[in-house]
């Protein structure tokens, strides 16, 4: 544990509150400000990664106010209890960039440990799909009910009066069952605490709700302030893990066609992005691990119209196929004027699996072998179509997820 | 459909040239293959199949037919039609469509007409005709803008009511043709297509029998993403003339119609063969369909017996194990027994079978140098 160094110095604070300034317009903080919840910022690109910001819900849930917390690592809610598993998991989660949830037991200011849904996820720039900053969500996890415990053993006195107040709070899920915890007086009950620590807990799909709209409404308001500034963020992450894999034989078919273009899932939320061509790759800069399970809204940028946006989304609601031209933005920030066909792809059963996106640099000059651009692309449709219809024994395009 | 937006500011787009379909005049792609280099070249295609990307002329008629599909001259999209594996020892696919029998006749009744009299003056629009395959001259095959067809080529004709995903039909487009029933030069450019499409997806029918047509050939092509039953089934070679034409003929066991695989990495050997094969059969009145496939490596031949009740054959897709269902109702009670018993109904008898065998493999030797 680092040792509690008070508020830092009059530069150091600058340069904190800078990380956020400089991404999104000064009201940002009154906005983080005024949302409920235990969550803190942290900048991935500062020396230390640093926490940045740390909401006013901190300090109930842990002791600490923001301006103990500001400009040190996350780490220092971790304690000696702390499973070295959980942490490395969280670790892993940001080396990689992915959101994760995981309950971990943590320490307040005083050295009390409680167990807490800790929520981490990326928040990236939408244009070159860097990682701004990271988003650490902490919910409190209450004693679970001791129904399965041994028999021998007694329900310490203070879980059973948690679990009052658990189902009590539970009910409108939204609420401060980490505030009944601070009141309690730690002294004398270490015994039940560590009793407590060394059972691990089990976050409830509530509590994982609450992390998780916890999480949606900071996205929502960092997007809301950041669109002053131009910049537009988004909370999906940018790997695969989450993503169902196609079939490899599906991988292979597409494997196969020249032209530059995307999959996106129609039945995952915010269809993402499930294949990307060699072509695409080199066209935008982006690696495959960056854009799989993202939007393809990772390449509008300024200048991109909305109105055709907009009819892209109207031509997907209707299962309409469309070709726009877009203004859309390399990995490298460089704009290219886009030919862009999407057209709604149908699985063996006839249903709509997919969207393909084919898209085609209008600044270059290519070889369509007499044909139009519009045409030549239309090509890698149809070749898309035709994998996406193959029907393997069992039916199913996907492989059976773990 | 297709909008152009404007973008505002700076950014803007450079004049495109005009695509080929929309200057004056110009009805047609041309599609020509480059010159064959005997000698080495069987080597050559054998080593470059299978890793390849799409070739020109795959990627052409694809982008063709979706094209003719997104300006929505098809009857149906044939991609909302469900699929399904009847799960047993032959994995029969049986389509549900309920738009395709009505049409079929209309279609066909098309090709009673002669194809070829395209003319630049011609006021008809020909938006089905996505691109004309010929010989050509030049080491490398080429896409160029024609007014007419040439003589000697074969036309690409979309088909609005599709089996498969891009169904086509490929006719001659001579118009000076002889009423002669089986063209082997013809064969040969259907052939050699075959091998330059260069997709395992891509599969090539002929139908001889269907009484619709009986002076004209004719062939069919779709895009099966799957394996057809029909060649995951069994197979015996009859023949083996590996050593010196490289023709080889299989029977195929196991399944419910009897039929021969003739297979070659020479494409002209197999186009002799198979040739002569059909020419004999057609002679002799005998019912019967081919399916090319394997990058036109493999040509299957189903001899059929004519039903003496209906007088009609199956068609190619149905002898390779593909059904296509009008109504729900037979398409969910759809059986493997049922299908098999349809085939054996069509296939041929013991004796005719070994004549044929014993035809085949004697054409077969004939043939080897």
């Amino acid at each position: 544990m680092e040792s509690s160094g008070g508020a830092p110095p009059a530069e150091e604070r600058r340069l904190l509150a800078a990380s956020l300034t400089a991404r999104y317009s000064d009201w940002v903080l009154e906005e983080l400000d005024e949302l409920p919840g235990s969550f803190l910022l942290t900048d991935p690109a500062m020396s230390g990664h640093p926490i940045v910001y740390a909401s006013r819900g901190l300090a109930s849930l842990t002791g600490y106010r923001p301006r103990d917390v500001l400009g040190r690592n996350a780490r220092l809610f971790q304690g000696a209890a702390t499973d070295r598993a959980a942490v490395a998991g969280v670790r892993d989660a940001v080396r990689c960039q992915r959101a994760h949830q995981v309950a971990i037991l943590n320490y307040r200011r005083d050295g009390a440990p409680h167990w807490v849904l800790l929520h981490v996820a990326p928040v990236f720039h939408a244009h070159d799909g860097r990682v701004l900053h990271f988003l650490a969500v902490q919910v409190p996890i209450a004693a679970a009910p001791r129904r399965r415990a041994a028999p021998c053993r007694r329900p310490p006195v203070f879980a059973a009066c948690r679990e009052e107040a658990r189902v009590e709070e539970e009910l409108p899920c939204a609420s401060h069952a980490g505030e009944a915890f601070v009141d309690i007086d730690k002294r004398g009950l270490e015994t039940t605490r560590w009793l407590e620590a060394g059972e691990p807990r089990v976050a409830s799909g509530c509590d994982k709700e609450k992390a998780l709209s916890t999480a949606n409404s900071i996205f929502s308001a960092l997007n809301r302030y950041s669109k002053l500034t131009g910049l537009v963020v988004c909370g999906k992450r940018c790997d695969s893990a989450g993503i169902p894999a196609l079939s490899s034989s599906l991988n292979l078919s597409l494997g196969r066609i020249k032209q530059s273009f995307v999959l996106t899932d129609r039945h995952l939320p915010d269809m993402p992005v499930v294949y990307a061509s060699d072509a695409f790759l080199s066209l935008t800069g982006y690696s495959r691990e960056e854009i799989l399970g993202c939007n393809c809204r990772f390449l509008n940028g300024p200048g991109t119209s909305l109105e055709v946006l907009e009819e892209i989304n109207r031509n997907i609601c209707c299962e309409q196929a469309c070709t726009v031209h877009l203004l859309n933005y390399r990995k490298d920030g460089l704009a290219f004027p886009d030919l862009l066909h999407v057209s709604p792809i149908r699985n063996a059963s006839g249903k709509v699996a997919f969207h393909v996106w084919v898209h085609l640099d209008e600044s270059i000059k290519h070889d369509f072998n007499g044909l139009s651009p519009e045409v030549w692309q239309l090509g890698a449709v149809g070749a898309v179509r035709v994998a996406v219809r193959s029907l393997s024994a069992s039916g199913s395009l996907l492989r059976p997820s773990q | 459909m297709v909008s152009a937006t404007k973008l505002e500011g700076e950014y803007s787009f450079h004049g495109k040239n005009p695509p080929l379909d929309q200057s004056e005049g110009v009805k047609l792609h041309l599609y020509r293959f480059g010159i064959e280099h005997h000698g080495n070249d069987d080597l050559k295609r054998i080593t470059c199949i299978d890793q390849a990307s799409p070739t020109l002329l795959d990627t052409i008629i694809l982008s063709q037919w979706e094209n003719f599909a997104r300006e929505g001259h098809l009857g149906y999209d044939v991609t909302t039609c469900k699929l399904k594996v009847i799960e047993g020892e032959r994995n029969f696919v049986v389509q549900m469509n309920d738009k395709w029998d009505s049409f079929l006749l209309k279609e066909y009744g098309k090709f009673r007409q002669p194809l070829g009299c395209l003319k630049p003056d011609c006021t008809e629009s020909h938006e089905e005709l996505l691109l004309c395959i010929a010989q050509g001259e030049k080491d490398v095959p080429e896409v160029v803008p024609s007014a007419t067809p040439v003589n000697d080529g074969v036309l690409l004709i979309a088909n609005a009511y599709p089996v498969e995903y891009g169904h086509i039909f490929l006719v001659p487009s001579a118009t000076n043709q002889l009423t002669s029933f089986w063209d082997r030069r013809m064969f040969g450019l259907i052939m050699r297509s075959a091998s330059e499409v260069n997709n395992a997806a891509f599969r090539v029918f002929f139908d001889d029998g269907t009484s619709i047509v009986p002076d004209r050939m004719f062939f069919e092509a779709c895009y099966f993403a799957n394996p057809l039953p029909v060649e995951s089934a069994s197979t015996v070679a009859i023949y083996d003339g590996k050593a010196r034409s490289g023709i080889r003929v299989y029977e195929i066991v196991d399944y419910p119609l009897k039929a021969l695989v003739f297979t070659s990495n020479n494409v002209n050997a197999l186009v002799n063969v198979v040739s002569e094969v059909s020419s004999t059969l057609h002679e002799n009145k005998t019912a019967y369909s081919l399916l090319i496939s394997n990058h036109g490596r493999n040509v299957c031949l189903f001899p059929q017996a004519k039903s003496l009740v209906t007088g009609c054959c199956l068609p190619a897709w149905e002898c390779c194990g593909y059904f296509v269902y009008g109504t729900k109702a037979d398409f969910d009670k759809a059986s493997e027994t049922e299908i098999s018993d349809k085939m054996a109904s069509f296939s041929f008898q013991d004796d005719a079978f070994e004549d044929l065998k014993n035809l085949c493999c004697a054409i077969a030797d004939d043939h080897a140098m």
